[in-house]
Formats: structure tokens, sequence, C-alpha cells
């Protein structure tokens, strides 16, 4: 069930571990994490419209499509924390991790490297297995500026591939702003040059996000052709841990009247008590999971 | 000796499109793409083109986000064959082929992934052999077969292997002592980096690959020179239990290289093989090369770009003593 009661709290789950991680990478503990606090709405919208069959490619932010998708907590922190019970024994790390249970098969640190790997997958699963399972891949605002971005998009329309851009669009690079490296409005309107369809839309609401890609993925299964979402977001966290930010403070508390959670809320009729018991006992759960985490053993050269 | 290279070196093109069908035939997971593919397959291997029409995928100019569509697809359970055509385009893909590639099979698991690539004749931009640079890269095998029968055992053993394979094609190589028929009776299973002995001899061991592996022979034969001559076949991983036997017992080692000797293969080997034999070694280990220098476009300014025969003969024969 994708109620909007399921994905709130599919995204306080998103943002609580995100605020666990953050006290690890404070202690020295964990590496410069890349967050997703503010976006959570997107990964968990697009996520709940895809079929378990479907899969996801991301760029570096992973830790919120990778809960989206259902990724089993575990291993998942393991991984992030580098021990060797994580998916990928701790050598991929946050921006490398891949999950083939989830059928989250890629994610890449450098900018842009997802999207053509997203099409060569697509075209694979259409035309060499022949299934109707599509591909969604994440990048942000930034990515569209990238080369390898463009050749991919060149590559989707010709041949045609089952693939969903989803667009989180902040409207930053890192820690730079978009008049330093997006000249058009929108994102959206860069795709006519390549004849694929897009569409923008409030990516802080995750039930427009969820129906916006419903839509999108169902015609995309019958047709296979590219299609592109342009999710309006709002990053309130830095770039990474242990970075400065850009911006005021209080532009980012301008930015987090915006809060998807926030939105979630407004909509749904939960008490203030109801809400306080979500947060706790996902608290609880996360809480459990990083203390087992804890005792787990870190990798070795041998065990790989 | 022909100056077109298009004539040169048809049969190691004809022994790589031999080893594809053949698995193509039992493998339908093997797809070709690249710039131009249909095109190019359709003058090099009609049969193969007209046999899976659907398994080959011609791709824009636009080398990096190809390499990258051959990573999605070897992710969706295919083998992709991803061909670069020349090697100096290969700079244009450096990023997927060194962090793509690598960093995917290393956090992952291993697949099976081919980029092909030709080595052309000269000018600026048509000529370079960044072969070396490779060869730095944990997680890439590199491949440079100097006849045909090798082309056609190493591309099948590289389309068995879940690695990837950077596998060069030397069109500059002279080829008239195959014998064509030779390839449908003979299958030579070569595991990657796995030399050959191509000539026996003492006093000297000279260790070569490709071009000027194939220079050497000639010149080694015409000459009647006893010198051991290795055949490198991968540059990486490097056969070193054969050189380090061969030089063991020769006392001597001379390496000539078709590219840049300048932090290249054979600096490598030098310095491996310094390390190992040095009781052995009766002279410092020699290497014979390209100079570090732009490759003009003038024919006439070629020869400078490799050494003389002349000159491999008098090192030689110092090395020999």
């Amino acid at each position: 069930m994708n109620d909007l009661l399921t994905l709130y709290k599919r995204m306080v789950m998103v943002r609580l571990v995100e605020n666990k991680l953050q006290e690890y990478c404070f202690r020295g503990e964990a590496g410069d994490l890349h967050f997703s606090k503010g976006q959570e709405a997107i990964s968990v919208g697009v996520c709940a419209a895809l079929k378990p069959t479907d899969y996801i490619v991301t760029h570096h932010r992973t830790i919120a499509h990778e809960i989206a998708k259902g990724a089993a907590l575990h291993p998942l922190i393991a991984e992030i924390l580098g021990k060797a019970t994580g998916f990928n024994k701790g050598l991929a790390g946050e921006m490398h991790i891949n999950n083939p249970a989830i059928r989250h098969l890629f994610s890449f640190q450098l900018v842009g490297t997802c999207v053509p790997v997203a099409v060569g997958l697509a075209y694979a699963l259409r035309y060499y297995k022949k299934t109707d399972d599509v591909v969604a891949v994440f990048f942000g605002d930034a990515c569209t500026s990238n080369g390898q971005f463009h050749e991919a998009m060149n590559i989707a329309k010709i041949r045609k591939v089952p693939l969903l851009l989803v667009c989180e669009n902040n409207g930053l690079a890192g820690n730079i702003r978009k008049e330093y490296y997006l000249p058009t409005e929108t994102v959206s309107e860069r795709m006519d040059a390549y004849g694929i369809r897009a569409h923008a839309i409030d990516g802080n609401d995750v039930k427009k996000v969820m129906i916006a890609t419903e839509i999108a993925v169902g015609g995309m299964r019958q047709w296979s052709a590219p299609y592109l979402l342009e999710m309006n977001t709002t990053r309130l966290c830095h770039h990474k841990q242990g970075q400065a930010d850009v911006r005021s403070k209080e532009e980012i508390a301008k930015l987090a009247e915006r809060d998807p959670l926030l939105v979630a809320e407004r909509r749904m009729s939960v008490t203030e008590e109801t809400k306080e018991k979500i947060w706790r006992d996902i608290e609880k759960e996360i809480d459990e999971v990083f203390a087992k985490v804890k005792e787990d053993p870190w990798p070795t050269w041998d065990s790989n | 000796m022909s100056k077109d290279p298009w004539f040169r070196n048809r049969l190691i093109r004809d022994a790589i499109y031999h080893a594809i069908y053949d698995r193509m035939k039992v493998d339908p997971s093997i797809h070709l793409m690249g710039e131009g593919s249909h095109m190019k397959i359709y003058f090099d291997a009609p049969h193969i083109l007209k046999e899976f029409p659907h398994r080959i995928i011609t791709l824009p100019i636009s080398e990096d986000a190809n390499t990258n569509f051959a990573v999605g697809m070897a992710l969706g359970g295919a083998k992709p064959i991803v061909d670069v055509i020349t090697a100096d385009f290969l700079y244009r893909t450096m990023d997927s082929i060194c962090n793509t590639v690598p960093k995917e099979h290393f956090t992952s698991s291993p697949k099976t992934i081919i980029i092909r690539s030709e080595f052309m004749t000269a000018s600026p931009t048509t000529g370079q052999r960044p072969e070396a640079l490779f060869t730095h890269i944990p997680g890439l095998n590199v491949v440079v077969p100097s006849n045909p029968l090798d082309a056609r055992g190493l591309m099948d053993t590289a389309l068995e292997t879940k690695a990837a394979t950077l596998f060069f094609e030397d069109r500059m190589i002279e080829d008239k002592t195959t014998n064509p028929e030779d390839m449908d009776t003979h299958l030579d299973i070569i595991p990657l980096g796995k030399g050959k002995i191509r000539r026996k001899g003492h006093k000297l061991t000279t260790v070569s690959y490709a071009l000027t592996l194939r220079m050497l022979d000639l010149l080694l034969e015409r000459e009647n020179l006893e010198y051991e001559l290795i055949d490198l076949r991968s540059i990486y991983p490097v056969d070193y239990d054969l050189i380090v036997e061969s030089v063991n017992r020769t006392g001597a080692l001379l390496i000539v290289e078709p590219d840049v000797t300048y932090a290249g293969v054979g600096a490598e080997i030098a310095s491996q093989i310094s390390e190992r034999c040095f009781k052995a070694l009766r002279h410092p280990v020699k290497r014979l090369g390209a100079p570090r220098t732009t490759i003009p476009a003038s024919r006439s300014l070629h020869d400078y770009m490799l050494p003389s025969e002349k000159r491999i003969l008098e090192v030689a024969e110092e090395l020999s003593k």
C-alpha cells in the first residue's frame, strides 16, 4: 500500500537515518557523506510508483534512493560506514553502492556517468531481455550541464529506451548557484533539442511525484521512450558534510517552509501525538540497527 | 611492404571477427556496438551483420557515452564489445574506461566488457599508442596480438573472461605468412597473461609485442641471429615467469616497443627484471622504442618514430657479449 502515511513514514526513515549518520560525520566516524535532506519526496514518490522489477540508477546521493526502493537497513548502514557486512562488503561506500536485490544496479560519484549507463541498461532490458521493465535514473539539474548527459539523451531518443529521467532540481551544483551552469530557466526546455518530452512538477509533494511517475512509467512500458520529470526541490543540507554552504541560514530557513515532510503533514490529518509516535518508533528501529552495525567486523584484504 | 595499412593486416582483423562470430553463434548475449558499427561490420564481416543484425548497435560519435552505454548493457546481462575505432579516440573515453568500468567491477562483480581499438598509420592524432596508460589502471586487462592466430585465440579468451579487456589491433603489422585456412582448423586457447617464445636463443632475450615484435621476428630470421624472442601478447597481465626464466638463461634483456619508451610498457618490465634477475644480468636492461615526440603527418618523418634495424642490431650485439 502506498497511501500517504506509508510514504510519509518512508521519508521520515530517510531523514532520521541521515540525521544519525550526520552525528557519525561530526564525530569523525564516517566520511563526508552526501545527504538528501529536503529532497526525500522525489526518491520515495518515484520508487513507490515503480514495480519491484523496475530498476533504478542513481548519482552519489544514494541513501534516500536505497531506502525508497526498499533496501534492508542493516547492510545499507554497514556499507555506508565501511563494514564487511555491507551490501558491497564495504568496498563501495555511500557513493558507489549497488544492490541487485532491489534492482539498484549502479550509482556513481562522478556527475553525469549514471545517465549513459542507465541508457545502456534500459536498452538491454527492452531489446535484449525483451522485458517491459523500466529504468529510473536520478540526477541533479547540475548534471544537465555535463557532456555525458547530452550524449546520453541523444542515444536514449534514437534508441527509444524505456528510461524515466528524474531530475532533482535543487538549483545547486555542489556549492555553486544555478546562474553559473544553467543558461535556461528550466531543465525541461533543454529537452526540446532531443525531442524528449518533459514535465516540471513540485518535487517536494510526494503524492504529486508518485502520480506523475505512475503516468510517465505507464506510457513508457507500452511505447518505450525516454521521458523527463523535472522535480523542483530544496536541498536543506550542505552539499556534503564538513563543507560550508554558499547559502545563508535565512535562505535555507525560507526553503525549509517547503520541507517535503511538512508538505505531507499538511495533507494528512494526523495528530501531533500520532506524528511523535511515528518518529519515535522509526528512531528506535534505526538506533537498534546502528547498534548492531557497530559490532560488525571491518573488511580485510583477505575477506575480499 | 604495402604502405596502406588497410591492406596490411586484413588477416588479424579477419581473425578477430572469426572469434567473435564463433562465440556469437553460441552466446546470444554478445553485442557489437560503436561508432559506425553497421558500416564497419558490413565491410569487415558481412556474415555477422546478416545473421545477427539486432546484436549490432551503431552509436553516435560520442565515445565516452558509448563506453558507459556498454557498461549499462553489461549490467543488463549482455556482453558488450564496444569499438572505439582508432586508438587516439580512447582519450575521449578515458573517464568511462578508467573510472566507470573498473570501479563498477570492483564494487559489484566483474563482467565481460571488451573495448576494441586499432593502431593506424600516423599523424599527430592518428597513430598514438596509448596502451601503456591502461596497464596502470587496476581492473583492466590489455591485449595486443602480433599475429592472426593469437588475435583469434585472445579474443576467444576475452569473450569467455569475466573482466574488462582492452583489445588492440595493430594495423601496421604486415602479415603474409599466416595461411587463412589455419584459422578454420586451428584454435589456440591463450590465457590472458601468457607470453610466447617466438624464437629460441641464447646470449640475449629480446621482448616485444605487436608491430615491433613482427619487425624483430623478421630481422632475426633474415640476419640468422640466435637471440631468444618473447611475444608478450598481453601487456597486462605480463608473463613475468616466462621472461625471468629466459633472462636467467641468457643473462641479458633487450626490450623493443612500438610505443614511446618513457614510462612505457618496457620501463615496467625493465624495472621488474632488474629486481628479479639482477645476479643473472651481465648488462643493464636496455629499451628501444619511440621518442617522446608527437607523430608528424609526413610519412617521410615516420621512420624516426621507430628504432632502426641498424640500431637494434648494434644494441643486441653489444648486450649479447
